[in-house]
Formats: C-alpha cells, structure tokens, sequence
C-alpha cells in the first residue's frame, strides 16, 4: 500500500486524507455552483440561462459545459498587470483571498464520528476538544478581509479603493453581530466545540427553532461577510465597475470568483452546523443510529440547500443602499445580536 | 514549529520597522500576530491564539489599515530635522523596558513554577476557564478595562461629534 512506502502512520493518512477530501471538495463544489447561479438566476428570471457551450461541439449537458469553457479561458487569458500597480502585492492579493477561505471549513464536522476497532475517528479536519473550537471560523473570517483590502489597494484604481473600502468597512461591522450570535450559541449550549454544539441540538432541537433572532442575524451577517447581494457593495457595475477586482483579469480574477463561491459554501456549512443541526437527522432523537453515510448525506443536502438559499436571496432581493446598509449593521442587528445574548443568558439562569 | 513561528514573528516585526511603504508595513505586522498566535498554539493556549487573531489581525490592524489608505499616504515625508535628544531618550526608554521585562520573567515564581511542569501534563486552555478565571479572580481588573474601554468611547464619539 501507499501508506506504508509513505510510511504514514494511520492517523497522519486518516489525517492526509481528509485534507484531501475537503479541499478538493469545496475546489470541486465551486465552478457547478457558478452554473447552479447563471441557471438558477435564468430560472428566477424566466429566461433560459447559458445553454450554447458544449463538449465536441455536440453535447450540450444544460449549459454545464460553460464552466469547463470558463475555467479554460481563465487560464489561457493574457496575465495582465496595471502599469503603476504595486506588483508583488497584486500578485499575492488573489492568494490572500484564497486561502482564507479555504481554511474555514476545517472545523466543520460533516458527518457523526465513529469508531474502527476503538480508534474514534472525526469527520472534521480538526479533531474536537482542540481548545479553539467555533473561535476559529471567526478568526479566519476576519483574515478574509486581507484579501479583499490588498487586492484593492494594490491595483491603484480608484474604483478599486472606494469597492475594496466598502468591502472591509461592512465586514469588520458586520462581524460584531456575528460574533454575538455565536455568543449565544456558546452560552446555550455550555460549550464552544461544533462537535458539542452539534450534539446539543440531537438532543434539545435545532438553534434555528430555539435561537430565531441569533439565527436572523447569523444569517443576514453571513451574506454581509460573504459579500453577496443584497449586500455586494464591492461592485457596482453603474458606480464602481467591479470594485475591488476591476484590474485583476485571466487566472487571478478566476481565484477572486472562486473564493466568492467558497465562501458561500464555508458561510452555508456554518449555517448548518450551528443552525440546522449540522449532521443530524430531523425527527430522530439518537444520532447513533444512523449509518456514517447517511449523516454525511444528510449534512450534504443542508448544504447544498443553503447554497441555493444564497442563489435564491441574490436573485430576488433589491440591493441596498451602502447607509443602508451600515444602519442595518448597527443600528438593527448589532442590537437585535446583543437583545439576543441577553436574553439567552437570562433563559439558561432562570 | 516553534523555530517556523519565531522567524515569522521576528522576520516581519522587523521588515515591518524597516519598512518604507505604510501599507505593506501594516501587512508585515498581521504576519507578526500570525506568528504571535501560532506561538500561543505552541504553548497550548489555543483561546489566546484564537483571540489574537480575531481582535488584533481582524479588527483593529484592519481599521488601521482603512484609515491609512484613507488618508492615502503613499509614501513616508522625510523628516524636516533630526531630533537626536528625541532618538537617544527613546533608545534609553526601550531598554528599560527590555531590561525591566525580563528581570520580571527571571524573578517571576508563577511562571518559573509553569516552566517546571512536565509538557504532557498541560491540557489547552479552554474558553470556560478564561471566562470563569476573569470573572472571579480577576473581576476587578475586567470591570476597570470595560470602564475604560467605555469611557475612551465616550471621548471619541464627543471628540467626532459637533453637536451632541
């Protein structure tokens, strides 16, 4: 076997392996969901959507064939860089982007934990009780901000500034309501593992039903973060271009896309895992019951689902106004996030 | 590990003093806390490297950051004239520190009694302790800093606003 020429002890592979799993996941879940919106947008829409790509000019699989065409075209464009660009930080700026959101997803449990001949396995990347638990998820998300400001400022655009300026200034205030909400959570279930949260709610039920404020405003701080409509203030074709990516072009702009689409898929794992009860089966009290597989499949299905959901919010809502936006982000959900711990820590003392 | 996290905390601390350009400066010093909160992680303490991350590298280089490429300063002015008394007086004071910090460690009993533990015997640190510790032990500092935290808020909004 591999794993013995290697000579990787069980859990280095169990380990490699899982890293593996979850990066080419989310890798592979990204450029399907850029289909997922064009369709989904043409759906909404009442138009037919991208339909003329197709493999060997014949096959032409619902416009899935776009995105092979897409990823191709990234990387056969011409690398451009702006004459009085700062080059080494436009040059890391998609990196920057990147990888943060990448990283997010490794607390994310996906399935229950099991065991093969008393070893316990974990299905997150990082195993439970590491001390960080849900702290972690916050602080890459405040790294993501990097990315979006280095891409900004180093493209010496001023478009670029005023998107990749709005971009930050609405993350960071939209991160004290999600870190409140999540608070709540802390403070409800005892604990700040997404393992121990996640069996919190097999047990007691869905944060969702138990916690509907920290759930809105979760949820709402979740598309700010992820800068999606109705929040996109980075772009604006009729104001801004497209903020704080106007000069990134070819591969580098392919980078910036993706980690859009990451984003949404790390924000939705989130979501499920504090929300809708992560892996867990509704209408069915004991978690153990059910083979690994399944919980896996069913915390597929909440994802994917939640997905759509970020789809389904862009292609409806109206944008907003940026003081709109920052009054909602201060005025309305910091408070609601605050209303929201209090109360919860009044309910567990009563 | 802990050799990759020190070169990274020194390595930029000290490309970010040398550094001309303000903005990449500001980038170095996010390395920096990277590095700080991987060094935390190191010595099992993984709620300080988390809150590291979130206040030092999320949040606050973050509005640096925003206000300095507000006021878009691209380039440092040179200095009109050397202050030379200012350089000595601050070479005197930063070794007093230096001096003072580490006389404090060598004498320290409750970190000297921490260096004595065995390594296998330290469990990470967890938020239900932090939270429990400050709000019984150190009760009384906590309610200063969030007095403090409080009435620096007020200063700003009175120092901003024209008009209260």
């Amino acid at each position: 076997m591999i794993f013995s020429i290697l000579s990787l002890t069980p859990e280095l592979s169990w380990m490699l392996i899982k890293v593996l799993v979850c990066i080419g996941f989310l890798m592979l879940l990204a450029p399907p969901l850029t289909w997922v919106e064009r369709r989904g947008s043409a759906m909404i829409q009442d138009r037919i959507g991208p339909n003329r790509a197709a493999l060997f000019g014949k096959i032409k699989i619902l416009g899935l064939a776009h995105v092979l065409a897409d990823g191709l075209k990234f990387f056969f464009k011409e690398d451009l860089i702006p004459k009085d660009a700062n080059r080494s930080l436009f040059w890391i700026a998609p990196a920057l982007a990147f990888i943060p959101a990448l990283l997010g997803f490794a607390v994310i449990p996906v399935g229950r934990s099991f065991q093969v001949e008393g070893v316990t396995y974990h299905l997150s990347l990082i195993d439970p009780n590491n001390g960080m638990g849900l702290l972690y998820p916050l602080a890459i998300g405040g790294l993501a901000v990097y990315g979006v400001l280095v891409a900004a400022w180093s493209s010496n655009n001023k478009w670029s500034i005023l998107g990749g300026m709005r971009a930050s200034a609405q993350m960071v205030s939209y991160e004290l309501g999600l870190g409140l909400s999540v608070l709540a959570l802390f403070v409800a279930v005892g604990g700040y593992d997404p393992h121990e949260v996640i069996l919190d709610q097999v047990e007691h039920g869905w944060f969702l039903w138990r916690q509907p404020i920290g759930f809105l405003v979760f949820f709402v701080c979740q598309f700010a973060e992820t800068n999606r409509l109705p929040f996109d203030f980075a772009e604006g074709e009729s104001e801004i271009v497209a903020g704080f990516h106007t000069e990134f072009g070819s591969m580098k702009f392919g980078l910036m896309g993706l980690t859009e689409y990451i984003h949404i898929i790390v924000a939705s794992a989130l979501i499920v895992t504090l929300y809708l009860g992560g892996w867990s089966i509704p209408f069915n009290g004991d978690g153990d019951r059910w083979p690994v597989l399944v919980t896996v499949a069913s915390f597929l299905v909440k994802l994917l689902f939640m997905c759509w959901v970020f789809v389904w919010v862009r292609w409806t809502l109206p944008r907003f106004r940026y003081d709109q936006l920052m009054y909602l982000g201060w005025r309305i959900m910091f408070p609601l996030s605050l209303l929201n711990l209090v109360l919860n820590a009044w309910w567990i003392t009563r | 590990m802990f050799l990759a996290f020190t070169l990274l905390t020194l390595g930029s601390a000290l490309a970010m003093a040398f550094q001309k350009n303000v903005i990449v400066a500001g980038l170095f010093l996010v390395a920096t806390f990277i590095g700080v909160s991987g060094l935390f992680i190191l010595l099992s303490n993984p709620v300080s490297a988390a809150l590291q991350i979130i206040v030092y590298a999320g949040a606050i280089l973050v509005l640096l950051l925003f206000v300095i490429m507000m006021l878009n300063a691209h380039e440092e002015e040179s200095p009109q004239d050397d202050l030379y008394l200012q350089r000595y007086i601050a070479l005197g004071v930063g070794g007093l520190l230096l001096g003072g910090s580490l006389w404090f460690i060598k004498q320290s009993k409750l970190l000297q009694s921490v260096a004595e533990r065995p390594i296998d015997q330290i469990a990470p640190t967890s938020l239900n302790e932090i939270g429990a510790e400050m709000l019984t032990r150190h009760i009384v500092s906590f309610e200063m800093i969030g007095l403090l935290l409080l009435v620096s808020m007020i200063g700003a909004i009175t120092l901003v606003k024209k008009r209260l």
